[in-house]
């Protein structure tokens, strides 16, 4: 087991070795150690890091292999895009194999976006509990007086991380050197450079689904990663990374009209997508404009087809922008679907209500907690929810403030 | 961020006007077909909705101006125009711009999207536009949309292709117009701002105001000030505070005694002892005169 674990190129299993006594130990089935892969604690998955240390940590600790991300965009899609980045930016760190498919963007554009990696292993943000203090205290800036001892714990305990550091971190000002991208095998599927071919009209799916399927599928059977194929070579994963599907320039009309040509196109693929990684040894994270989306059951279907369902909602251009709780955060993220993979119950996240904030060095998930309402109109009634600075809210306040005399 | 616009200084992408039935846009793509022609640089409009003598009204110089008018007959009836709303395709476009300005990139004006929309799917609309926005005879493209013309899932695919949105909404008083314009830079960030414009008689604008995010909803609620008009003092004076910072409270330990509690040593108990004001430390041993 400890072997295993170690994530050891191993390229003979079974090693000879002498045995004094005839005692055989009953070894499992081989258990495949890959790099950059470590099996889960909750049911022994093969976990894979999305290269958000956060988002791993939402996800139970990793993205399955074999399993489909979802990732709804935000409203101008810089977010997802980010963490598309991320994802094939681990793989590369992780000597993974990738494949990307767009129909915008040119494959070379997006690896020279990859972020780079910060190489150091200390980069961690630990919460402070020992640092060294060289300096006297009162030369800090937060050095507290009276409350001296709490001078060192963090704030509030709100970021999502876990205690074994699995991922790495990237720093977004920089793009990975063009050595270690280099070092990666990618395998692209760009939309304009497949020539349509006419279809007949009672297909399923759409020419260009089928095209990035069949490539799919090309690539996993040549390049040995379904689990079926002889481990004749050490085995890698392959992650794939697949850029806003859904949208008009794949040719499909989901986005632009409330009743499509092709209303199961996009279902259809995702379906044969999860059938395809199911047998083999490749994670996929899928970016849908969902915001352009206005058939809302099509979108229900969309986030049952696939395994882990997250959407982001960003507060540029809302008007949330100007809400001071949000201040602080890029935007909310919303859980939309958990996977249960071999078992019964899946592994909720505990808290509902996350923001996300893109930082130089990190890009975390936090839990959104309010800041106490210190207002002498807070009115009696309790609101469990965010609130929202609209009229509603206003006149809501305004009424008590009648009632101030009453207030003690 | 609209005079940036207007004077072209960040080349390329695809700047499209939203408008709608409460204000036209089309003063403001000619101000922009104005400045472009300021510039000298080559204009390609491609017509659709109005007629040819309408839209150069109020143009100076119309050199560089180069029409391509489908008015008279967008959908080919009568096939005597060459240019339907069919044509609207990547190798049609290029060759029309190709053949009447060679050497620089020139400038596609549309007007309007949405008459194209009406007839062209709007994936194929998409798709051209995108590779348009990438290739190489296109500068700039500058579109016009009608937004109440479609369904709002048309409309977000297009405008989700522009790189600067332009929402014109009528102003507040006469020929004012409020602007709201969103750009998306290379980086992906996303930029907003918003203008209150006037349009001149001779195409140029000025910008009555400026703010750079959309002003929330403004409902004042007169905040009393709950520290005025109290009968004690809330405020220090300087002497005051001195004399409250060199307060010594009780708990207030030297800065080893501090570091010992912080980082709780290597395992080793440590004894600091630190004399009370009450305490009687006498550095004398009083054993000492004890002839014992």
């Amino acid at each position: 087991m400890a072997a295993s674990m170690s994530g050891v190129d191993n390229t003979e299993v079974n090693t000879p070795s002498i045995n004094l006594t005839s005692f055989q130990k009953k070894t499992r089935s081989k258990l495949l150690s890959i790099p950059g892969t470590r099996p889960s604690v909750q049911n022994g998955q093969l976990l894979v890091s999305t290269g958000v240390t956060s988002l791993d940590f939402l996800l139970g600790g990793g993205l399955a292999v074999g399993a489909v991300l979802l990732i709804e965009e935000d409203r101008y899609d810089s977010y997802s895009r980010m963490i598309l980045k991320y994802f094939l930016a681990e793989g590369v760190v992780c000597q993974h194999e990738l494949f990307f498919g767009s129909a915008q963007d040119s494959p070379d554009d997006i690896l020279q976006e990859l972020p780079s990696p910060i190489m150091d292993d200390v980069a961690i943000p630990k919460p402070v509990e020992h640092t060294r203090l060289s300096a006297e205290p009162q030369d800090r800036v937060d050095a507290m007086k009276i409350a001296w001892r709490y001078q060192n714990l963090p704030k509030v305990q709100s970021t999502l991380t876990s205690s074994s550091r699995f991922g790495h971190y990237y720093d977004v000002s920089k793009t990975m050197e063009a050595e270690i991208r280099q070092a990666a095998r990618c395998h692209y599927f760009y939309l304009p450079d497949h020539p349509k071919q006419t279809m007949s009209s009672h297909s399923p799916t759409l020419e260009s689904y089928s095209a990035l399927l069949k490539s799919l599928q090309e690539v996993i059977q040549k390049e040995g990663f379904a689990v079926a194929a002889s481990s004749a070579k050490s085995r890698n994963i392959l992650r794939i990374g697949l850029h806003s599907l859904g949208s008009s320039l794949w040719g499909d009309d989901l986005c632009c009209c409330d009743n499509p040509k092709h209303p199961h196109a996009l279902t259809n693929f995702l379906y044969g997508l999860r059938a395809l990684l199911r047998s083999s040894l490749a994670v996929a994270v899928v970016t849908v404009p969902s915001h352009l989306i206005q058939n809302r059951a099509l979108m229900g279907r969309i986030a049952k087809l696939s395994d882990t369902a997250i959407a982001l909602e960003s507060f540029k251009g809302s008007e949330r922008e100007t809400n001071p709780l949000y201040k602080d955060y890029h935007g909310l993220l919303h859980v939309r679907q958990v996977p249960h993979l071999n078992c019964l119950a899946s592994q909720f996240p505990d808290h509902k209500d996350l923001a996300f904030k893109l930082k130089r060095k990190q890009f975390s998930i936090e839990r959104l907690h309010l800041p106490p309402d210190l207002s002498e109109t807070v009115s009696r009634v309790s609101r469990g929810e965010v609130p929202r600075v609209t009229s509603p809210a206003s006149t809501c306040s305004l009424s008590t403030s009648t009632n101030k005399d009453l207030d003690f | 961020m609209l005079l940036e616009l207007l004077h072209g200084s960040d080349s390329g992408g695809f700047v499209l006007i939203r408008d709608s039935v409460h204000y036209s846009g089309r003063h403001l793509l000619k101000s922009f077909i104005n400045a472009a022609l300021h510039r000298e640089e080559h204009v390609h409009v491609l017509l659709f909705e109005v007629g040819e003598q309408e839209l150069i009204y109020g143009f100076k110089e119309i050199q560089r101006l180069h029409i391509h008018n489908a008015y008279e007959d967008p959908l080919g009836w009568t096939s005597t125009t060459d240019l339907t709303t069919q044509h609207f395709c990547l190798n049609y476009l290029t060759k029309i711009l190709n053949e009447t300005s060679q050497q620089k990139a020139s400038i596609l004006v549309i007007d309007s999207l949405s008459w194209i929309l009406r007839h062209v799917s709007t994936t194929t609309i998409c798709s051209t536009l995108h590779q348009l926005k990438k290739g190489g005879a296109v500068k700039t493209i500058m579109g016009l949309l009608h937004a109440d013309m479609h369904q709002k899932g048309t409309v977000g695919s297009v405008c989700h292709l522009a790189t600067s949105l332009i929402t014109v909404a009528p102003g507040k008083a006469g020929d004012n117009c409020t602007a709201m314009i969103t750009k998306r830079t290379k980086s992906g960030k996303v930029l907003q701002e918003e203008h209150a414009l006037k349009i001149n008689e001779d195409l140029t604008i000025t910008v009555l105001k400026k703010s750079s995010n959309a002003e929330p909803a403004v409902h004042e609620e007169l905040q009393t000030d709950p520290t005025a008009n109290l009968t004690f003092n809330l405020r220090l004076s300087d002497k005051e505070r001195e004399a409250k910072e060199k307060l010594l409270l009780p708990f207030m330990f030297s800065n080893d005694k501090k570091n010992a509690f912080l980082h709780t040593g290597t395992g080793s108990g440590q004894i600091l002892y630190e004399p009370d004001a009450n305490d009687d430390y006498d550095q004398e041993d009083p054993d000492d005169d004890l002839d014992v």
